[in-house]
């Protein structure tokens, strides 16, 4: 139905509507901007100068610029800025820190108020900060008047001063050390520091703060700072132990005598001398938490918290998981931050998914946030509620116990098509294969299977091994035959040396068959070519030339078991004389000669004709 | 001497034979524990299992029986820890993965921020199906082909134009089934792992007790062993955190 104002229908006063809500920021965003004033000190003198600092912070990431009122007893000098953007668990925080240098036109004490921005046309307003100025020209206090003095009443050129701003803390509780470094003569190149001992503190460095001057002893000192936060782990008397710098400064100020020191010629020519300079070490007395209203359930946090709670869905199916994020914030050690104790609820699984956290400092004093996620798998459909959670920490400022609650979420419930009341399927993360009809584990096996030995590598088996060693010992013998095949190629000498004792039963062989009373002529042939043969195959020579005398010869000069020499000679001789009276020799003379043949054959083997 | 040698030698066998429990006597004991788990004693089942496994002999099915004890009497460390192991010898065994998957839903912390390096990712894809042994014997088989070509090629001192494609072939497969087949070894067997079996699990900053607490562990989570120092373990969990817990809180895979 169109709504009508006059005669004309607006169609699109609805769509408008929507668009204007779509497009408008939340709540949250705007209520997300804070604005924090401070100053690097509160009081100095009239010819010094203070540093103040602007952090403007928010979600947003387009956050807008502070404006500075105009301040009469100030000359305000803008120092640049710098911005930081974090995301924890898809959480975007951003800020960005203004500097500015204040100097002083007058002395008195001025308040420094009305710094503000704008954003999403509200306005958000800062704090205000207190800033002293000195009429006497000085912000020292006597005992750094005294400090900057020697035993002999002379000005000191450097000094290393250290300070903590709470010598009474709790344990737990943070307390800032400042390392001040006075210096009112030219250095050169960086300084060189050696830390201080914080024996029982957990220790984190804040960072250098940016130089400013100092008078003191109506002398003009640069002032090089250095900020720990430390925060004790135990009670008692804890001792910071002491810091030393080494520098090269100047030589030794004299610029009432040397006309040209004033010039910056003792400078310019170099006479730098090594400086070292120690502070003096500090005593901290540490309170135990007081025992009295600490809650039960109390788990040492320290600080100043807030906590808040955020479901990333008020409606889900059930069995689906709802993720809630905690977050913890504030200022102290938020690295002991504890999580905070879930109730049991018969409503609900809870599973604890991951916690984050982020440090960051403000005003010198560590903090930050830090994040819990719990998933939270609906068990059965309806309105449900995730009640508030609360969380304890000690309040050091106030030195008393406070609770933080959560509000109570309330998430809506909706059962699937075909719900069954005893499905027990839990949370399923990501990747997990498991049929969501799934109910139980998969049931034990009756067959015991293939038993091994516990621990056994798999692959150091018997059959494993040699069935690889059966390929890498074939390669290996085929690359040894090549070789000695292309070895013998090219050595002729060798090939029938290696191939004597081959032939040679070969030659055995044929005479063996004709080893009969009809043929013992060739038989004696044979005899005599195979023992000749092997001779001149063995010494790379020819047969024809080898006699009884020259092979008696050979032999005997080579390492000849005994007896072998005459048998060889003897069975030569034996084929001569068959060759010329064979009617004379019997069978028996053959089998004989075959035998003793054969044998010397293989004795043979054993001279090294080479 | 070697008289005696072969006198003795069929006494030793049957020495050996009859002390070592007969196979038989393995079943009858893994039987009666499966009888204990149907009737849901579950803690005597455990310990009968563990008694087999005692001898020194394993197999997957023993090792997910055990498992399935340990999950339903409520020890999901335990339970997550022979699951695993069970695995680990039988890859392809669909219970066993089903088994392992649905035992992690009880993980009291899933870890976020698991952030998974493609490459190994998908080389674990490959393998995951596969025995070492079952790779291995492939890479042994396609070594054989290669050498084999190899060997016939140098026998013969010429190479014919098939021996030439299957020695290129076989080295291209042997590279790439060598590669898997390395992969899986140190996967499943160099790189120590554990899985927390305590309740209570906390993970320090260093291997002291007075260290500051990383993160608490709970029972299931499975771990990298990177070192070890005075009792503690320098642990690396999926996600990248790393710290050190107590040697008995972890049991190794």
């Amino acid at each position: 139905m169109p709504v009508r104002i006059g005669n004309k229908k607006l169609f699109w006063l609805p769509t408008l509507f929507l668009v204007a809500v779509l497009v408008a920021p939340t709540a949250q965003a705007q209520d997300d901007v804070t604005v924090s004033v401070s100053l690097d000190r509160t009081s100095i003198g009239l010819d010094e100068q203070a540093l103040l600092q602007v952090e403007v912070s928010g979600s947003s990431q387009d956050l807008p610029k502070p404006h500075i009122p105009s301040l009469p007893a100030f000359e305000i000098y803008s120092q640049g800025r710098s911005s930081n953007i974090s995301i924890v668990n898809g959480v975007v925080s951003s800020s960005v820190t203004y500097r500015y240098l204040v100097i002083p036109r007058k002395p008195g004490e001025f308040p420094i108020d009305q710094i503000a921005v704008v954003h999403n046309n509200k306005r958000y307003k800062g704090n205000v900060v207190t800033l002293k100025v000195l009429s006497r020209g000085s912000s020292a206090p006597d005992d750094l008047n005294e400090r900057a003095v020697d035993t002999e009443g002379e000005s000191r050129d450097y000094f290393l001063e250290a300070v903590v701003d709470n010598k009474n803390p709790f344990v737990n509780e943070q307390v800032t050390l400042t390392l001040k470094f006075y210096i009112a003569v030219q250095y050169y190149g960086s300084l060189e520091l050696t830390e201080p001992t914080t024996t029982g503190f957990w220790n984190e460095v804040l960072g250098n703060k940016a130089p400013y001057y100092q008078r003191i002893n109506n002398r003009r000192y640069k002032v090089i700072e250095r900020k720990y936060a430390l925060f004790p782990t135990q009670t008692g008397e804890l001792t910071i132990g002491r810091a030393t710098i080494r520098a090269t400064v100047a030589g030794k100020r004299k610029r009432s005598r040397d006309p040209f020191g004033a010039f910056g010629f003792d400078d310019f020519f170099g006479r730098g001398v090594e400086a070292r300079t120690s502070s003096r070490s500090l005593r901290v007395n540490v309170r135990p938490i007081p025992q009295e209203n600490r809650p039960s359930d109390f788990t040492g946090t320290i600080g100043r918290f807030n906590i808040s709670a955020k479901a990333n869905k008020r409606q889900v199916e059930l069995n689906q998981p709802i993720t809630l994020t905690i977050k913890i914030s504030g200022t102290g050690n938020i690295k002991s931050v504890a999580e905070p104790a879930l109730p049991e609820l018969d409503e609900f699984r809870i599973y604890r998914a991951s916690s984050a956290e982020e440090v960051s400092q403000q005003n010198d004093k560590l903090g930050g946030a830090k994040l819990f996620e719990e998933v939270f798998i609906p068990r059965v459909p309806g309105d449900l509620e995730i009640p508030g959670l609360s969380f304890n920490y000690f309040d050091p400022a106030q030195e008393r116990f406070r609770t933080v609650t959560t509000q109570p979420i309330r998430i809506r419930v909706t059962a699937p098509e075909g719900y069954s009341s005893d499905s027990p399927v839990p949370y399923l993360p990501p990747g997990m294969t498991i049929d969501s009809r799934a109910h139980d584990i998969r049931h034990i096996k009756a067959d015991l299977g293939k038993m091994q030995p516990v621990g056994r590598l798999p692959l150091l088996t018997v059959g494993f091994l040699s069935f690889n060693a059966v390929p890498i010992l074939a390669l290996v013998g085929s690359i040894m035959i090549r070789r000695r095949r292309e070895k013998l190629a090219a050595d002729t000498g060798l090939a029938r040396a290696r191939g004597a004792a081959k032939i040679a039963r070969k030659r055995m062989a044929q005479a063996r068959a004709l080893a009969r009373v009809e043929t013992r002529g060739e038989f004696y042939a044979e005899i005599y070519r195979a023992l000749t043969s092997y001779i001149a195959d063995k010494l790379n020579t020819s047969p024809h030339g080898l006699t009884t005398t020259s092979i008696r010869q050979i032999l005997n000069q080579r390492s000849t078991p005994e007896g072998l020499t005459d048998a060889v000679t003897g069975i030569i001789t034996a084929c001569d004389y068959a060759r010329f009276a064979p009617a004379s020799l019997l069978q028996s003379d053959i089998d004989q000669t075959l035998k003793d043949s054969e044998e010397v054959i293989i004795r043979m083997e054993e001279v090294k004709f080479g | 001497m070697a008289k005696p040698l072969v006198i003795w030698l069929p006494v030793i066998l049957l020495a050996a034979i009859l002390v070592a429990p007969p196979a038989s006597a393995q079943s009858d004991e893994f039987a009666m524990a499966n009888k204990f788990y149907e009737d849901k004693d579950f803690g005597s089942a455990i310990r009968l299992y563990h008694s087999i496994l005692d001898r020194g002999k394993e197999s997957a099915t023993l090792h997910f029986n055990l498992a399935n004890a340990y999950f339903k009497s409520g020890d999901l460390g335990h339970a997550i820890l022979y699951y695993t192991r069970a695995q680990r010898l039988a890859p392809a065994d669909e219970d066993i993965a089903f088994n392992l998957d649905f035992a992690k839903q009880f993980s009291r912390v899933q870890m976020e921020g698991v952030q998974l390096n493609p490459i190994r990712t998908f080389f674990e894809t490959l393998v995951r199906p596969y025995q070492l042994q079952q790779l291995g014997w492939i890479t042994s088989v396609l070594l054989f082909i290669l050498l084999g070509a190899l060997t016939v090629r140098i026998s013969l001192g010429h190479g014919t134009s098939w021996l030439r494609i299957i020695t290129a072939v076989s080295l291209v497969i042997l590279v790439a089934v060598g590669s898997l087949t390395t992969f899986k070894y140190r996967h499943d067997f160099l790189t120590p792992r554990a899985v927390i079996i305590s309740e209570e699990s906390p993970v320090y900053t260093g291997a002291s007790e007075q260290s500051e607490i990383e993160l608490n562990g709970a029972p299931g989570l499975v771990v990298e062993i990177l070192s070890e120092s005075d009792g503690f373990l320098n642990v690396l969990f999926e996600n990248k955190r790393r710290g050190w817990i107590k040697t008995d809180l972890v049991a190794r895979i």
